[in-house]
């Protein structure tokens, strides 16, 4: 490999044939001279701009005609002129610097073009370099050349990160690899899943319990997780019936006088509520505004009267205390239900960490746009992250999170990608180029995905996730069965 | 004569079985290794590849300028392209000059035969071979050909310009191939690039009325196409001769006067080709000892069997493009001498042109 052209942060090297490079991977320039290297990633492989290519290409492609042909070369010149003509032009994108051993980032240097010399960087040795050794590893998978590829527990701690690709990629699956690898670092997590895809956390394929049985909970809502209203703070209500159930601000007025009135008489039951609503002396539209959303939280089933079927969030997460998960199964929830268990979820959340009943939480939170309200998305990335909720999202429509989010992520976990207008929500995340996210994700193939942020010390690598022994299933709902 | 190579060549089955174990003499690749034997840290200044480098050395250029003409000394023959069916193999040669060495010059040549049969085409490549011509070797080079290909006294001849041996070492090998296909086909009509000229120190009149001769005893009729010619008529070049006649038509020109004093000779009738209504013209020789009807025949014939482009027999206008070089092959030739035989390949700057600008005289050019 030679050194050819360098723009800005971009570097073009002249690759041959014989080198197997791929895209993602990384290349060490090492100059000689200077006793320090480059680093450099390949982020887009072309063809060389080889003089005469096209005439080349023009003789040999004779109308559709099928010509054929031998070559007598006895002096056997013809691999070198091929050697020539499969030469690729490798774009690469300066990540940084190695003198003596210490990584930096800088790269205000210029290592010489005829004396350097051009190898290829084992993403172990990389991540070796960069010091990415930990404690408390996870080990994601591994890298083009077969090396396993481990991340540090500890970076995703107070962290946010974005899991975000096509349809069908492995978006899932690397949460509930970071899932499970969390619990068995005795962390608690909870996980909103929407499909209902993390219910079989503790099965292992062939459908026998695991080590995680005991450890992951699943709660699905209406069914195994009802609330009593006297658990709900009246705080948790309102927000419920502003965001999910869109109640004007002088009903509500009107409904915190009830709630209290119900409190003080240690009342508060759904039937009572009820009744108070529909004997209340007030303005009619009032009136009907609440009954109308009254019916809602009854309709949700969420919320019960009778003491035995309620849960305790507050059991719940102390189970999770030496790692455990918490799966909020909202496959079978109604869009405005979903929002009122997410609601209710999320304050208790908070009400446990300000309690220091908990001490953090990692949330994995699946197409969050889909419940969760407008105001919480700047809410989780600062005010509950500093509670110590640690969010993860993942999600297929990376447009929907928004800009500011992206910047704040300090991890992101991105699969394939071939849609542009996606591609350019992606690459406006912080951590990287544009340049490389767009073209690195359009080409990742399924199950890779490509690491960037701190988890890799701010070199993206391109990652092949391991598999789990978990039972997959309810991703997809299918007409026909009987063949796969 | 023809030596077998050490060379291991993989059967051609693809080929016509007379032509599978096509070889090349064995002095000649071994001329090829030899001359860059002694390149091991020398200095290449490659050549700025140019492509039209590799283009005509052929003996059309040499030819006379006639200097009296009448018009009846034309005569149009229209055709009638037949269908009968007849192979045709054409031949062509390239050579491209690599750059200079400290001692000589670079060079590599490389041969195509394309034959066509029931409108397929098959392709066979000699080469590329690469060359290096010093003053000590190119006397060698040249006797060790014309020794190969003339069986005449290497003595006889005066030993070429250093500029000129790569022109000279390529039409040797093309006329060696020539040779081989004259003897190894049969009832064939065979393409030449080039006329039928002799008498330049490429051609001599023996070699060449022996070659149109073996060619004649096994059937084979040659046809002998250049793309320019320098023969004029008048103050006309020939391919710019117009006719009456509906395309497609040969215009026979009859007779060209030639200089007393110049040794060179037709060996062939010279017609202009007009097969397609475009004005793309040809000379064509025809082998002065084949009667005119059997020549006309065969290029009927060929109007029949392959196809044109521009005019342009199909089957020569790929052994052309088989044999020429592009820029990027230029590359890796040179790239194979500098691995293979330690060649250092350097982009000298023209001192001269550094500090004279391009006006300076003299040795450079
Ligand atoms: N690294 C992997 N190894 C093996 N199977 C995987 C891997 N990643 C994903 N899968 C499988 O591929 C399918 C799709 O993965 P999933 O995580 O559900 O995709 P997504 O969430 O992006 O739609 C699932 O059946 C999953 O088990
Ligand atoms: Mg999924």
């Amino acid at each position: 490999m030679k050194l050819y052209k360098k723009e800005g942060n971009t570097v073009q090297v002249l690759g041959f044939p014989t080198e197997e490079i791929e895209k993602g991977e990384y290349l060490l320039v090492e100059d000689p001279k200077r006793c320090r290297s480059l680093v450099l990633q390949v982020i887009d492989i072309q063809f060389a701009n080889i003089p005469g290519i096209l005439e080349e290409l023009l003789r040999n492609s004779t109308d559709d005609r099928n010509i054929y042909g031998e070559n007598f070369d006895p002096i056997e010149v013809a691999p070198h002129i091929t050697y020539i003509q499969d030469a690729r032009m490798l774009v690469c994108k300066i990540r940084g610097t190695l003198q003596n051993g210490e990584p930096s980032l800088s790269s205000a240097w210029l290592p010489s073009r005829s004396q350097s010399h051009i190898r290829k960087l084992s993403t172990t040795s990389l991540l070796a370099n960069a010091k990415v050794n930990s404690s408390r590893p996870i080990n994601l998978g591994e890298a083009r050349d077969s090396s396993s590829i481990t991340i540090d527990a500890h970076l995703l701690d107070g962290k946010l990160n974005i899991v975000t690709g096509k349809k069908e990629t492995g978006k899932s699956h690397i949460s509930k690899l970071l899932v499970l690898s969390l619990i068995d670092y005795g962390a608690p997590v909870v996980v909103l899943d929407l499909n209902g895809e993390y219910t079989n956390l503790g099965l292992s394929r062939t459908g026998e319990k695991t080590e995680y049985y005991k450890k992951v909970c699943i709660l699905c809502p209406g069914e195994n997780f009802k609330v009593t209203l006297a658990q709900t703070n009246l705080r948790v209500v309102l927000n419920i019936l502003f965001h999910a159930l869109d109640l004007p601000g002088t009903s509500a007025r009107e409904f915190r006088r009830i709630w209290k009135s119900l409190k003080e008489q240690d009342a508060l039951t759904m039937r009572r509520l009820g009744e108070s609503i529909r004997n209340r002396q007030c303005n009619l539209h009032v009136r009907d505004a609440l009954n109308s959303r009254y019916y809602s939280l009854v309709n949700s089933g969420f919320f019960t009267d009778n003491q035995e079927e309620a849960i305790s969030l507050k059991e719940s997460f102390k189970a999770l205390q030496d790692g455990g998960a918490l799966i909020i199964n909202l496959r079978n929830t109604s869009t405005i239900d979903r929002q009122i268990v997410v609601e209710f979820i999320l304050s208790k959340l908070i009400e446990l960490l300000t309690q220091w009943r908990l001490r953090a939480v990692f949330l994995f939170a699946e197409e969050a746009h889909l419940y969760l309200r407008e105001t919480y998305w700047d809410d989780i990335v600062t005010r509950m992250r500093h509670f110590g909720v640690f969010t993860t999202f993942v999600t297929n429509q990376p447009s929907t999170i928004r800009e500011n989010i992206y910047r704040q992520a300090d991890n992101i976990f991105l699969f394939n990608f071939t849609n542009e207008h996606d591609l350019e929500a992606v690459s406006r995340a912080a951590r990287v180029d544009a340049e490389t996210v767009k073209s690195i994700a359009h080409d990742l193939h399924p199950h890779h995905c490509l690491v960037l942020g701190r988890v890799v010390r701010d070199y993206p690598v391109v990652v092949k996730v391991r598999a789990l022994d978990v039972q997959t299933m309810g991703q997809t709902r299918l007409f026909f069965t009987d063949q796969n | 004569m023809i030596g077998q190579l050490p060379f291991t060549a993989t059967p051609r089955y693809n080929f016509p079985t007379e032509y599978q174990n096509l070889q090349l003499p064995h002095n000649f690749i071994e001329l090829s290794l030899r001359s860059m034997r002694k390149l091991d840290g020398e200095c290449l200044v490659p050549a700025a590849i140019s492509l039209s480098d590799s283009v005509e050395s052929h003996p059309s250029l040499y030819a006379p300028s006639p200097s009296n003409y009448e018009s009846q000394s034309l005569r149009s023959i229209p055709l009638k392209p037949s269908q009968q069916p007849a192979t045709i193999i054409a031949i062509d040669v390239s050579n491209i000059k690599l750059g200079e060495t400290d001692s000589g010059l670079l060079i590599a040549i490389r041969a195509a035969v394309v034959w066509m049969r029931n409108r397929q085409y098959r392709y066979l490549r000699l080469g590329p071979f690469p060359f290096h011509i010093t003053e000590q070797n190119k006397q060698k080079i040249c006797h060790l050909f014309r020794a190969h290909n003339f069986q005449t006294s290497p003595n006889s001849q005066i030993t070429p310009k250093l500029t000129d041996t790569h022109n000279r070492i390529s039409n040797l090998l093309e006329c060696w191939l020539q040779m081989n296909i004259s003897t190894r086909s049969q009832d064939s009509i065979v393409l030449w690039d080039g006329s039928l000229t002799a008498g330049t120190p490429d051609n001599p009149m023996q070699f060449l009325s022996k070659l149109l001769e073996t060619a004649r005893n096994r059937l084979n009729r040659i046809l002998a196409f250049a793309k320019t010619t320098t023969l004029r008529i008048g103050n006309q070049v020939l391919t710019d001769l117009t006719t009456e006649t509906p395309s497609p038509c040969l215009i026979q020109v009859k007779s060209i006067p030639l200089n007393p004093s110049t040794p060179l000779r037709f060996l062939g009738n010279i017609y202009v080709t007009r097969f397609a209504r475009s004005n793309c013209s040809f000379r064509l020789d025809i082998d002065k000892n084949l009667p005119i009807e059997e020549g006309i025949a065969a290029v009927e014939q060929l109007l029949g069997n392959d196809m044109l482009y521009q005019g342009y027999p199909e089957t020569l206008r790929l052994a052309h493009i088989y044999s020429t070089f592009t820029a990027s092959e230029v590359i890796g030739i040179q790239r194979f001498i500098a691995q293979t035989h330690g060649l250092r390949i350097i982009m000298r700057p023209n001192l001269r042109r550094l500090l004279f600008g391009p006006f300076g005289k003299g040795v450079d050019a």
